[in-house]
């Protein structure tokens, strides 16, 4: 997700191409290829320049709809057959050949789906399935610790700050339900990042993007990332 | 002018061969499921930039071409071939002027939005992107994303594209 505007100028993009099996595309009003994943200007009169990304939560319908009763949704285009918006399309893609000129980490399918983050310079990549066995996660990324959590649903992850205040936390799932308590206060917090009991209630935790990938995509955009690998893959 | 029948079939054939050349090497280069190199991306930016005029010029040319050999040859066994480079080029300058990309995946006629109690088309398992600028939450269905890769939008004020 990117913000349109670029020097002033709202920019329109269409689909141009592909690029490592990530997409390329065209703005109309310079004709410059910006690629999909980067938000970098790749070729073209705007050659180097770069999209401010916004910030994106990839979650499921339910999470977000109990988040936001009052959003709006993207509807379909109803000239589009629904076939087209197949939402098992997925394991198709996953019989594609995987071809890219990126070196790639031989521990791990080229198409494992992973959690990438990338904070001040650093870049990890965590695969789901350690995600769904261990979150939360506590980790630390640069100088920053991070906690990643999974939702209710299994599916929708998102990432935080550990520090509250000049405080660092840590933090231990609630038994039973998918609420963490942070070991330092017993402060008891949900999948928004917001402390809803305990002696912090009502404290935000910072939110840190995070993007769902494929591990070849994200180590061909990253490619100095590390990778997660404690016990679970 | 005047031009042999002979050489202006070697020079329709050579610059319907160039024609050919700016519209092909690009497609083969940037195509899915295969690597690139940030020399083939470049290379296909060059020739898709400059394909449009390129093809066109070609094709002025060839009727030019064809015209002239048409002139020369009497039998109309050696004019009904003329045909052929005709047809290639104004082809491959319509060609030039298409986005095949968007023959597979439409692009979004227009981001029209329904209210999230009022929407059938998603299920509560199926992922979103999500996204919220002062207080205007919006959700992007991947199934839709995954179709269409970009949808132009205006979130709380921030002109934003959406990509998959």
């Amino acid at each position: 997700m990117w913000q349109s505007v670029v020097n002033g100028q709202t920019l329109k993009f269409k689909l141009a191409g592909i690029n490592n099996q990530n997409f390329i595309m065209r703005d109309e009003e310079t004709g410059s290829w910006w690629q999909q994943v980067s938000g970098q200007a790749i070729q073209g009169p705007l050659k180097g320049s770069e999209l401010v990304s916004v910030e994106t939560d990839e979650l499921t319908f339910g999470a977000w709809k109990q988040e936001n009763p009052n959003g709006r949704v993207l509807k379909p285009d109803a000239k589009i057959s629904v076939e087209n918006y197949d939402p098992n399309w997925e394991p198709e893609v996953a019989r594609m050949p995987v071809r890219v000129t990126a070196k790639l980490d031989e521990t791990l399918e080229p198409r494992t789906l992973i959690i990438g983050i990338s904070l001040d310079g650093n870049s990890k990549a965590y695969p789901f399935t350690a995600i769904e066995k261990q979150a939360p996660i506590l980790d630390t990324i640069g100088t920053t610790p991070i906690v990643l959590v999974l939702a209710d649903d299994g599916r929708s992850v998102r990432a935080f700050s550990r520090i509250v205040d000049g405080r660092k936390l840590e933090f231990l799932r609630k038994p039973d339900t998918n609420e963490l308590v942070d070991a330092e206060t017993a402060s008891v917090w949900d999948f928004t990042g917001t402390a809803i009991s305990g002696p912090l209630a009502g404290k935000q935790l910072t939110k840190i993007p995070v993007i769902k990938d494929y591990w070849f995509d994200w180590k061909t955009y990253h490619p100095e990332t590390q990778l997660y690998s404690l016990g679970a893959r | 002018m005047t031009i042999g029948y002979k050489s202006a079939w070697l020079l329709l054939l050579l610059v319907v061969a160039v024609s050919f050349a700016f519209i092909f090497v690009p497609v083969y280069l940037i195509q899915p499921f295969a690597p690139q190199t940030e020399r083939a991306v470049a290379v296909s930016y060059f020739l898709k930039s400059w394909s449009p005029i390129v093809t066109l010029l070609i094709a002025i040319g060839v009727l030019g071409l064809a015209f002239a050999a048409w002139k020369s040859s009497k039998r109309w066994y050696s004019k009904v071939p003329l045909i052929l480079p005709i047809f290639l080029a104004l082809l491959f300058a319509w060609f030039a002027r298409q986005n095949h990309f968007e023959w597979m995946f439409n692009p979004l006629a227009s981001s029209d939005f329904a209210k999230a109690s009022a929407v059938d088309f998603v299920k509560d398992n199926e992922m979103v992107l999500a996204v919220k600028i002062d207080g205007d939450a919006v959700a992007y269905p991947v199934s839709l994303m995954a179709y269409h890769h970009v949808a132009q939008d205006v979130v709380g004020g921030t002109p934003i594209t959406a990509t998959y």
